[in-house]
Parts: C-alpha cells; structure tokens; sequence
C-alpha cells in the first residue's frame, strides 16, 4: 500500500536526520515506522542502498513540488525565475537536514545530488517552454534549448550563488534578466516593485 | 644515493625540486590507474623511480601530502593551460570558445580525475558540493576575468566569468548530447545564441538606470549568502559552521 510506502519514507528521513545518511540501517527505519524489518525489504528490496536513495528522491521531489507550488502562479517569465530563485535558496539554507548532511558527508550526499539534479533539468525545463512562448524568444532561439539553458543556470546558481546574493530582490532582479534570459527572450519586463 | 634534487646546485631545500616533480607524477600515474584509496606510497614511490624514504623526505607529510601537491600542481597545470589560449585569443567570442572548451577538453580528458570520476567518484563530486562550488568559482572568476578584460569592464568581465565558468560546470555534470563541451562548434553556437547576446544586453543596461550590479568586493559579515571571495575552493560559503578543512 501506498501509505506503507510514505511510512518507511517519513520513518528513514527521521533517521538521517539523527544519525546521517551512512549509520541508518533498515533496522532504524523499521523500528521508528513500527514495522518489522521483512515489511520494509518488501517494499525497498534494495535495502539500505534502495531506501536510502528513495529518501534522497523523494525530499528532492518534495522540494521542487514546493517550488513548483510558488512560482506557478507567477504572471510572467521574470517573476516565475525570480520568485523561484529566491524560495529555492531560502528554502536550501533552512533546511537543517540537508545542511547537516552537506556538512559532514557530502561525499555520500553528492553522487546522489548529481542524479536528481541531472533529471531535474528536464522536469524544470518542461515547466518553462510555456512560460517562454508566451513572452517571446529572442530570434533563433529554439523554446526546448533556450528552456534547457535557463533550467541548467537555476540549478547552478540556487546551489551555489557564487558573488550573487540571492535574498536582496535588485540582484535577483538583474541576474534574471542578465544571465538567465538576456540571451533567450528578445526584451525583458522591467523591474517592478 | 643518486637523488638528483640533492645535487642541484643553490636549493635549499635538498628534496625539492625534481623529486617532488616526479613524485606528484608518479602519484599521477597510480591514481590514473587504480584511484586514491588503493594507491600506497610504495606504489608512489615505485612508480617515481625512487625509495619510500626519498618520497618521506620530499612529503614529511606522507600520502597527504602527497596528493595535495597532486590538486595544486593540477590546479596550477589546468590554469597554465587555460591562461595560453585565453591570451592568445583574438576577440570576445574567441576567449569564451577558446576558454571554454580547452576547460572542459583539460577535465574531460584528464586520466586521473577519470579515473576517480569511475572509480571514486565521491571523492570528486563532494568538492562540488554547494558552498565548495562557490569557491571554485571564485578561484576560476579571479582567474578567467582579467582575459575578459581586454574587451568588457571590471563589473562584466567577473559577471562573464562566473557564468561561464557554471556553463562548463553544468555540461560537464550533466551532459547533454547535442552540447559536447570539447567540441569547439558546439560551444561556438553556445557562446553565440546565449552568451554572446546576453553579454550585449548586460552592456546596453551598464549606462541606463536599473539594478545595481552584484556586489564585487566581498559583502561584511552577516550576509548570509555572502560569497567568500577567497582562494581556498574548499571554502563553505553556507555557514559560519565551517566544513572539515
């Protein structure tokens, strides 16, 4: 059952939140669900390796349905890429699990990483063409490589702003309409506010 | 013993010099073959062609030692490499292509971060961690911009910088078949439908009023997201919690 499933995931997450993503066992994750350790090799036959990597996938999916949830409301182009940068990089810097685990195992941490970001750019990418077409490309600019592009430089700079600080609104503001479109959309939307 | 570095005339230091060379080499060559974990400072010195004790003496720090002389005579060789044909190039477009794809034919083709990408790759991609990528793309920005230099201002030249330097980044962790970074036309086209037009877009705006530009001297502290404009690349940009080293 589904609920089982979400059950060993919220139990495992619990655990890496205590002891890290190397010291928690399936016996961990069995014991803080309430189920006995064969229920949770049912569902992860993998075992630690398979529950592990789910647990990594899911607060990865998690994550980016939040953003999701903040931008797609947004009116235009400029304000889904600002709205998002600024929600993504707050939400990596509060979220305590991930510091940890960057902290002090970024070595099993960052393969995983690697694997989710490599299939997020199709998903992030998916979600801009639309919002690209209804602004307008710049001439010769084809929507899924421009989308791609845009999808990349997200990732790239909510993981590691470099000299950009992504909590004050104005570089926020000049980045999206500097590096993340000015080469993609033919104008971009002044600032606003 | 015929340790050349002890006869070289005028150093000081009677292991320095070639031994070193040949050390950090030879350490090449084991990593290259069998990664870090499995490679010893026997195999080291074997492959060197010299005793344990003449690496000891070259490394008082041992296999450490050794293999942070491996990142930095590296570091130093990509950047030597990268310096060659950013100077030779001719214009704007020229720099990035040229710079570019002579970064990522350096990484690409290295057989020791090859090596280590298939065998270790922990080891690798833990340095690409979040604020570690900060600092690497600090020590790539304070490099790459002064070759911009020759054809945009201070404030483009760091901005271009750091944008290519993630572009590379981005293809080289997450490839894509139709934008093979060591090919020089695929990155021409890259250069000239994104970069190209967004650099022209960043200059019309430098004169008129509208964002500030990002900040380019290091922010005081208490900036949270405050890039630490340093040259250490395994500087966490995060927290003041400060990372292992």
């Amino acid at each position: 059952m589904h609920g089982t499933r979400q059950r060993i995931l919220e139990a495992t997450y619990a655990c890496v939140a205590r002891w890290g993503l190397s010291k928690t066992t399936v016996e961990d994750a069995a014991r803080e669900a309430g189920l006995s350790r064969a229920t949770v090799y049912r569902y992860f036959p993998g075992g630690r390796d398979e529950l592990v990597d789910a647990v990594v996938s899911w607060q990865y999916l998690l994550f980016f349905g939040r953003l999701y949830e903040e931008v797609h409301g947004a009116s235009s182009l400029e304000e889904v890429l600002e709205r998002g940068l600024v929600f993504a990089r707050r939400s990596l810097l509060e979220h305590e699990v991930l510091q940890k685990v960057l902290d002090t195992e970024p070595d099993v941490l960052m393969p995983k990483l690697t694997v989710e970001s490599n299939r997020t750019v199709g998903l992030i990418s998916a979600f801009l063409v639309p919002y690209l077409h209804e602004h307008g490309m710049a001439e010769g600019v084809d929507a899924h490589e421009a989308a791609d592009f845009v999808a990349r430089m997200i990732l790239s700079y909510i993981s590691s702003p470099g000299h950009w600080d992504l909590a004050d609104p104005a570089q926020v503001a000049a980045l999206v309409r500097g590096e993340l479109l000015a080469g993609v959309v033919s104008d971009t939307e002044p600032v606003t506010g | 013993m015929l340790d050349p570095a002890r006869r070289a005339p005028g150093r000081t230091t009677p292991a320095a010099g070639p031994t070193r060379v040949r050390v950090v080499d030879g350490a090449l060559a084991c990593i290259a073959r069998q990664g870090v974990a499995k490679t010893t400072l026997d195999d080291v010195a074997r492959q060197a062609g010299c005793s344990r004790a003449t690496v000891y003496r070259a490394f008082p720090g041992g296999k450490d030692a050794v293999m942070r002389a491996v990142v930095d005579t590296e570091v130093s060789r990509f950047f030597s490499t990268l310096a060659v044909c950013m100077g030779e190039a001719s214009d704007l477009e020229d720099v990035l292509v040229a710079g570019m794809t002579e970064a990522a034919r350096c990484i690409s083709t290295h057989p020791a971060l090859d090596a280590l990408l298939r065998l270790e790759p922990e080891v690798v991609l833990s340095q690409l961690a979040f604020g570690r990528m900060d600092g690497i793309l600090a020590v790539t920005c304070a490099f790459t911009t002064p070759f911009l230099g020759r054809w945009l201002d201070p404030a483009e030249s760091r901005r271009v910088a750091e944008w290519a330097a993630r572009i590379v980044v981005s293809y080289l962790l997450c490839p894509d078949e139709g934008v093979v970074l060591t090919d020089a036309g695929h990155v021409q086209r890259l250069v000239r439908t994104f970069v190209l037009p967004g650099i022209r877009a960043l200059s019309l705006r430098a004169g008129a009023p509208g964002p500030p530009p990002p900040a380019v001297s290091p922010p005081g502290p208490g900036t949270r997201d405050a890039p630490r404009a340093s040259t250490e690349y395994t500087t966490s940009a995060f927290t003041t919690k400060g990372e292992a080293s």
